[in-house]
């Protein structure tokens, strides 16, 4: 076979490939999300966004939604900006995504909006912080899943604590330093002197930090017997740890990030609590099963106790598509997404309900688990106490 | 007390991790940019090798250590090899590509998750208290520890070892020292396997006392500051680095802001570089050849 012959046979095949992934591609809804599938972020927004293909390879094995496959675009941006950027421009330009996730760092949102608005395709946060945007009046491009809402979650567990604390609350706080963890903490040190309590010291850490002790040595020798950290699970629970390697022997309550259920298991710490809006495998309810033996059959990366995020999303993502209907534009989707309401079958403590102006949810609900030694078992502290979203 | 506890556990991470900055900038001149990718790598290896020696953790340990000496050799052998002759900045880009390449091979192979060597070991990290109320983990005295044992074999080996002696002369004058027979691939194989061995044991000695994921590039990064303030050619330098570096940050920390322990380090490096830029116990001239 000439050389001729061989590259009219290459380009033949290449076109027809290519225009047969084109036809498919206009067979199925586009969605494309970037996240931080690698980096120091990665075991925060990995998950996530596994949890999310494999609920939508499930869906596309069943037939799909409203018989068409979803075709979902991954691409990882390390929580880098300057990639998370690039890639939404290419999932916007190139990809034509008609909906755009994002699973990474708080600071690579701003390009990412400005791209999701620069195409006026609606941009879903999951598994990542809910930036203000989606919360009452809602911008009408955002919409966010992810359990963590800043501001509900420091109101309710102060609430916890002063509810639990026998004695007067001598409260440390610990944040990271990056401005949402901040910013909450300081929100948290305002509420929690006008709750009574005294906060006797707060603590921001730098990310990656090579040993906890210097700043848990500070924290420890302004004597709290409660501790409140709002932070990427890594800075919780090393300071947590090196509190205790101290001999400190106060209580700490923090957020219940995807690792939790694990960490809890690990630590066995009757005075650890964890508050969050998702429920943990432990409590074996019938969707825990159904995730977990999805996970079984996927060849997963993370274990399925941390793919409730990403399960979640795809639960919304399949009642939008659904109500959106075929053909479904960047428009009819975001029309759709601001009137889903998502039974999440007990994965969080009520429904995903999101109106014009408020795509975070009508009512976010919290629950507190901690170790009980006496069981041997995670137990819940405190069962599903709900707050309106104003 | 404490304080003084934890400046001497900082600096002895710092120590640990700055000698392997140190062994290969001394020999052939090159700044590893991948050390940091090279100790988690050497962390993630016990992590497996944690899993196949389940109740026992001392082999598990030197399996790995083993290990992260035979991925030393690997990376001079198949790549650094080739740079021989090549500008210094080729070499340099070279390790930063290692490290990309190293960052990606893990959350492939091992995932980002959080992991805990010392569960998979079935060890557990219990403090200790020392006098004055101090008190301190097994895992960090290990870290202090295996500084100390580190430099102390370092400092027998290049003064009274004869494959010591040779890496001293490649590292003085390369060209003289191969023309007097010294096998000079052989030394700086040998160099990136020690530089490995003792970022990896530092790496294992972070995880078991408090975890492991990719952050530990970035502890691995930090480690230059106090590698450059030192000197990059010395072995003092580096354990004298370390120190004051690690007491600027734990005394930042306390008493003025704990922001600052970010800072720190790398305000103490630009002021180093503006006042004496080949560093505390740096030779002068070998920096005006970089």
């Amino acid at each position: 076979m000439s050389k001729k012959t061989l590259l009219a046979i290459l380009i033949i095949a290449a076109s027809y490939a290519g225009g047969a992934s084109q036809a498919r591609a206009q067979d199925a809804y586009l969605i494309g999300i970037t996240g931080a599938l690698t980096g120091p972020s990665a075991g925060t927004n990995g998950p996530p966004i596994e949890g999310l293909r494999i609920y939508i390879d499930r869906l596309n094995a069943t037939g799909g939604v409203n018989g068409k496959r979803i075709q979902l675009t991954i691409l990882d941006d390390q929580g880098e900006p300057s990639k998370a950027a690039a890639n939404a421009k290419r999932l916007l330009t190139q990809d034509n995504v008609s909906l755009l996730m994002i699973s990474s760092l708080s600071s690579t949102y701003a390009p990412v909006v400005a791209e999701s608005k620069r195409a006026n395709v609606p941009l879903m946060f999951m598994g990542a912080v809910c930036p203000k945007e989606v919360f009452p009046p809602a911008d009408p491009l955002e919409f966010c899943t992810t359990a963590y809402g800043s501001g509900y979650d420091s109101r309710a567990t102060l609430a916890f604590i002063k509810e639990t604390a026998k004695e007067p609350v001598r409260l440390g706080l610990v944040a990271m330093a990056i401005p949402l963890s901040r910013g909450e903490i300081d929100y948290a040190e305002g509420e929690a002197k006008a709750m009574g309590m005294t906060p006797v010291d707060k603590e921001v850490i730098p990310p990656p930090t090579a040993d906890y002790t210097p700043f848990a040595t500070k924290l420890k020798d302004a004597n709290p017997n409660w501790v409140f950290s709002w932070a990427p699970w890594v800075t919780q629970v090393k300071t947590f740890e090196a509190l205790r390697r101290l001999a400190w022997e106060g209580d700490y309550i923090t957020w219940g990030h995807i690792e939790a259920e694990s960490e809890l298991a690990r630590l066995k710490d009757a005075r650890f609590y964890v508050i969050g809006a998702n429920s943990l495998f432990q409590d074996n309810l019938p969707v825990h099963k159904q995730i977990a033996d999805a996970v079984k059959g996927a060849s997963a990366r993370y274990p399925a106790e941390q793919m409730t995020e990403g399960w979640i999303g795809g639960m919304v993502l399949e009642a939008a598509l659904k109500s959106a209907g075929w053909p479904a534009d960047a428009g009819k989707i975001r029309a759709a997404l601001e009137t889903v309401k998502v039974d999440t079958k007990g994965l969080r403590g009520g429904p995903i309900e999101w109106s014009k102006d408020n795509h975070y949810r009508a009512r976010q609900y919290y629950r507190v688990y901690h170790w009980d030694p006496a069981k041997s078992a995670i137990v819940q502290a405190k069962n599903w106490v709900g707050y309106d979203v104003r | 007390m404490q304080l003084v506890v934890n400046i001497a556990v900082l600096a002895a991470i710092y120590a640990l991790l700055a000698c392997g900055y140190v062994l290969i900038y001394r020999v052939s001149r090159v700044m590893n940019m991948a050390h940091g990718e090279l100790s988690m790598l050497g962390a993630y290896l016990l992590f497996t090798t944690a899993s196949l020696f389940a109740h026992h953790p001392l082999s598990a340990i030197a399996a790995a250590l083993l290990l992260s000496v035979v991925v030393g050799v690997l990376v001079y052998t198949l790549l650094m090899r080739r740079m021989t002759g090549q500008m210094v900045l080729a070499a340099i880009l070279t390790t930063v590509a290692i490290g990309i390449l190293l960052r990606g091979m893990v959350v492939l192979i091992w995932s980002a998750a959080q992991q805990h060597p010392l569960q998979a070991l079935e060890l557990s990290n219990p403090s200790l208290e020392l006098v004055g109320g101090a008190r301190i983990s097994v895992c960090a005295g290990l870290i202090v520890l295996a500084t100390a044992l580190v430099y102390g074999s370092l400092f027998a080996f290049l003064r009274f070892g004869r494959w010591g002696i040779r890496m001293r002369a490649a590292g003085q004058n390369a060209l003289l020292a191969a023309q007097r027979g010294i096998n000079l691939n052989a030394v700086y194989a040998l160099a990136w396997s020690l530089s490995t061995f003792t970022g990896s044991l530092a790496g294992m000695l972070i995880a078991l006392d408090s975890g492991l994921d990719q952050s530990m590039v970035v502890i691995g990064l930090k480690a230059f500051a106090p590698a450059l303030v030192g000197g990059l050619d010395s072995f003092v330098g580096a354990l004298c680095g370390a120190l004051i570096v690690a007491a600027a940050e734990v005394f930042a920390i306390h008493y003025i802001d704990p922001l600052l322990s970010d800072v720190v380090p790398f305000l103490l490096l630009i002021a180093m570089l503006v006042v004496r830029p080949w560093g505390l116990f740096g030779t002068r001239e070998e920096l005006d050849r970089v």
